[in-house]
């Protein structure tokens, strides 16, 4: 991981320092509710349905033990006793008074943690694979260029009102486990033909009210100039970007409406800096700075690549079997895995961690992997330095922790926003409808037999569920005053299970909640006839399209049917 | 930061919105707007101070050509969470090497001077309503910062080495010392 240096230690606590000036003069009447606002934001404070939420930010998923126990502390603290990991590999608490908003910043900064970046029309917090750096797959670590873009887009001064949010994601793997083409700028690390490293730059995609994919900028980026190209594309949005509708403000809509326009005025941008800016190519990224923040990415100590060992005789029960094929990742060092410790499972909100399950998480993480976890994508934790050897006795401590439900990538395994129950954004409540499909499939050789499939909810058209991108999307949706739920089939999120990037497809009206299990439920069942050997349902949707689905879903419908003439 | 009392600024615009003026008699610090400017710019007794002021949508660099004639370049905040004239600030000083005034106007307040001093802003006419002792402190919390910007070009890991770990002692000091202005 990352370790702060003294100058990044004392900027984060400083960042509290001043929050804690602004927060006094909002409680003091000298700085209005109005004001105030995009400065909490900018620190990861909304006011939402109950309470003020928090969204601590976990740089690009990387997390250590001591600072899961530091969040277990102000769960218990100053919140409910939870909190819950979201998609962005963020954590958020949803129950602390305002009032006690700068304490809890002191907290975070004790362990070099905040809340900077993590709302408002700013570049938000840098997402990236949660197996960078471990992946079998990876061409380029990408965690030393994230933690690079973290400084570089921390406190920039030009760019913290923006027109609007701004996301950015990188992978540096084959597979994209980031759905960096999701992402207002999505970065691929590669390597060219010489073996020199750059980025492959995609620009303008989003979810929302206009599902957009990114468009490729630049195939090849050497990987020095990244801070410059970047800073070139968001002066250029900065400047052009719509600022008259919200619905319009985000990057994907400039580049939509200028096309060419947008990429040579960016190329201009960039090469204006360079050439004519005072200190403009200071930007362009030393070796010795890299080299800098890479060695906090080296292998933790004792690591190292293991010889391959028979391993040990262990009498191990079908739910340890399965555990190992789901839960359980190829890993780059030979003797080594990583880890999924599922956080999806009856009677909880998918993502949502109490505080005693993240001491028993700090605790699994530091026996089995060094004390480090990632916070993933899908809102699970992932242990990335885990022994081969170490399995069976890493499954039992995860299973008494009820960290091992073996359902990683299967239906349960859903990605869904706080919806309604919390959000003050939403439309509909999500937590109660992802709870009833969970209870519809507890059995697990059923979850095994329908197979791998993202199921993706989010409570409102702000998308934080990532609904565009499930095989299978549930969208909430308010029509007079009550809840409705619209249905996507065929979105994927660019991994090579799901396909190209693309917004699933909307199979008719929307449907009452009280239908929307069962709605599931046909639309399972369907693909299960219909379905050839080994064909997963992404690839059934492909095949045979939404129409013999929807044709299922349409018969379910009770509320929502059309008028009955006899 | 030169914050600007509106009832001794020595700068005045010419009265009226409707486009330009039929004819201008140039007299010292006049704030002409763009379309003001470029219709009188020819005439402008060399020499003679003016300022243009630039709307957050307009180009720099349709003025790039005479920033050496122009002693203040006024940019406007329509709203203060709109933040067009940060970049614009920016390219003035480090793209056209301006050095006269860059003044913020509109809706400024104190919290914004932190990224006011950093895009190049050297002078600001704060909201009727804000305090200065605030805008005072508002700018003393950072060690440092990561980037390059404006007022301090070099991001903080092309300057010298030690930078960095200095910035960090002296801000931690100067926050722990009971006594310290703050």
């Amino acid at each position: 991981m990352y370790q702060y240096s003294d100058f990044d230690k004392q900027f984060v606590r400083q960042r509290a320092a001043q929050f804690r000036d602004q927060l006094d003069r909002n409680l003091a009447g000298r700085l209005s509710d109005e004001e105030f606002r995009p400065l909490r934001l900018q620190n990861g404070w909304y006011v939402q349905r109950h309470a003020p939420m928090l969204r601590v930010a976990v740089p690009y998923g990387e997390l250590s033990a001591t600072q899961l126990r530091a969040l277990a502390g102000i769960a218990r603290k100053y919140d409910r006793g939870y909190g819950h990991f979201t998609t962005r590999q963020n954590l958020q608490f949803n129950w602390i008074p305002l009032a006690r908003a700068a304490d809890v910043m002191d907290a975070l900064a004790a362990v070099d943690m905040h809340g900077i970046q993590t709302s408002g029309n700013c570049i938000r917090n840098i997402t990236s694979d949660a197996l960078a750096g471990i992946a079998s797959d990876e061409v380029v670590d990408p965690r030393p260029y994230a933690e690079l873009l973290r400084q570089w887009s921390t406190l920039h001064p030009e760019f913290a009102f923006l027109p609007r949010k701004f996301k950015i994601a990188l992978t540096g793997a084959s597979e994209d486990r980031a759905a960096i083409a999701w992402h207002d700028i999505g970065l691929q690390l590669l390597k060219n033909a010489a073996g020199e490293i750059g980025f492959k730059v995609l620009v303008g995609g989003g979810m929302g009210r206009t599902p957009m994919i990114g468009t490729t900028i630049r195939e090849f980026l050497p990987w020095q100039q990244i801070l410059v190209f970047i800073e070139a594309i968001v002066r250029v949005y900065n400047r052009y970007g719509r600022r008259d509708n919200a619905y319009k403000a985000r990057i994907k809509i400039l580049v939509k409406a200028e096309g060419q326009k947008f990429v040579d005025a960016v190329n201009a941008e960039f090469v204006d800096i360079l050439e004519n800016d005072l200190a403009g190519s200071a930007h362009i990224l030393p070796q010795p700075e890299f080299d800098r923040v890479a060695k906090s990415f080296e292998l933790p100590e004792s690591v190292r690549a293991l010889p391959v060992a028979p391993t040990a005789y262990f009498d191990a029960p079908k739910a340890y079997g399965r555990w190992l094929e789901r839960n359980v990742h190829r890993h780059r060092l030979v003797g080594y895995r990583a880890v999924t410790l599922s956080l999806k499972r009856s009677g909880q909100a998918p993502g949502d961690t109490t505080a005693d399950q993240m001491d028993a998480a700090a605790a699994i993480a530091d026996r089995f992997s060094h004390g480090e976890l990632r916070v993933t994508h899908e809102q699970n934790l992932l242990l990335p330095w885990v022994r081969e050897s170490d399995l069976p006795e890493l499954w039992k401590a995860a299973r008494n922790a009820s960290f091992a439900t073996p359902n990683i990538g299967l239906l349960t395994d859903m990605i869904a926003c706080p919806g309604g129950d919390f959000c003050a954004l939403a439309n509909a409540r999500s937590i109660p409808i992802a709870e009833e499909i969970t209870q519809r499939y507890t059995e697990i050789d059923e979850l095994y037999d329908i197979g791998t499939i993202d199921l993706h909810i989010s409570g409102c058209i702000n998308s934080c569920g990532h609904h565009h991108s499930g095989h299978i999307g549930i969208l909430g949706v308010d029509k007079d005053g009550k809840e409705w739920y619209q249905i996507s089939l065929g979105g994927s999120d660019g991994s090579s299970v799901s396909g190209p990037s693309v917004a699933g497809k909307v199979i008719g009206p929307s449907f009452a909640a009280d239908e929307v299990a069962d709605v599931i439920e046909t639309l399972i069942d369907t693909y299960r006839d219909r379905r050839t050997a080994g064909e997963l349902f992404i690839d059934a949707v492909k095949r045979i399209g939404v129409e013999p689905f929807k044709v299922s879903a349409n018969a379910v419908r009770r509320s929502t049917a059309p008028a009955h003439v006899d | 930061m030169n914050f600007v009392d509106p009832h001794k600024d020595r700068w005045h615009a010419l009265g009226g919105e409707d486009g330009p003026a039929a004819c201008i008699n140039p007299a010292p610090f006049l704030l002409l707007n763009v379309e003001q400017w470029h219709a009188f710019r020819a005439h402008w007794p060399e020499g003679m101070s003016v300022g243009v002021a630039l709307a957050n949508d307009a180009e720099v660099k349709d003025i790039a050509a005479d920033l050496h004639r122009l002693s203040l370049v006024a940019l406007k905040f329509p709203k203060w969470v709109d933040g067009r004239a940060y970049s614009q600030a920016r390219t003035l000083r480090a793209r056209y090497r301006f050095a006269g005034e860059v003044r913020a106007t509109g809706e400024v307040l104190v919290d914004m001077l932190p990224l006011l001093k950093r895009t190049g802003f050297d002078a600001a006419v704060l909201r009727a309503d804000q305090s200065l002792d605030e805008a005072y402190r508002a700018l003393t919390f950072f060690p440092g910062h990561y980037q390059g910007d404006a007022a301090d070009p070099l991001p903080l890991f092309a300057k010298p080495p030690g930078t960095a770990d200095a910035l960090a002692r002296a801000s931690t000091q100067k926050f722990a010392d009971p006594g310290a202005a703050i």
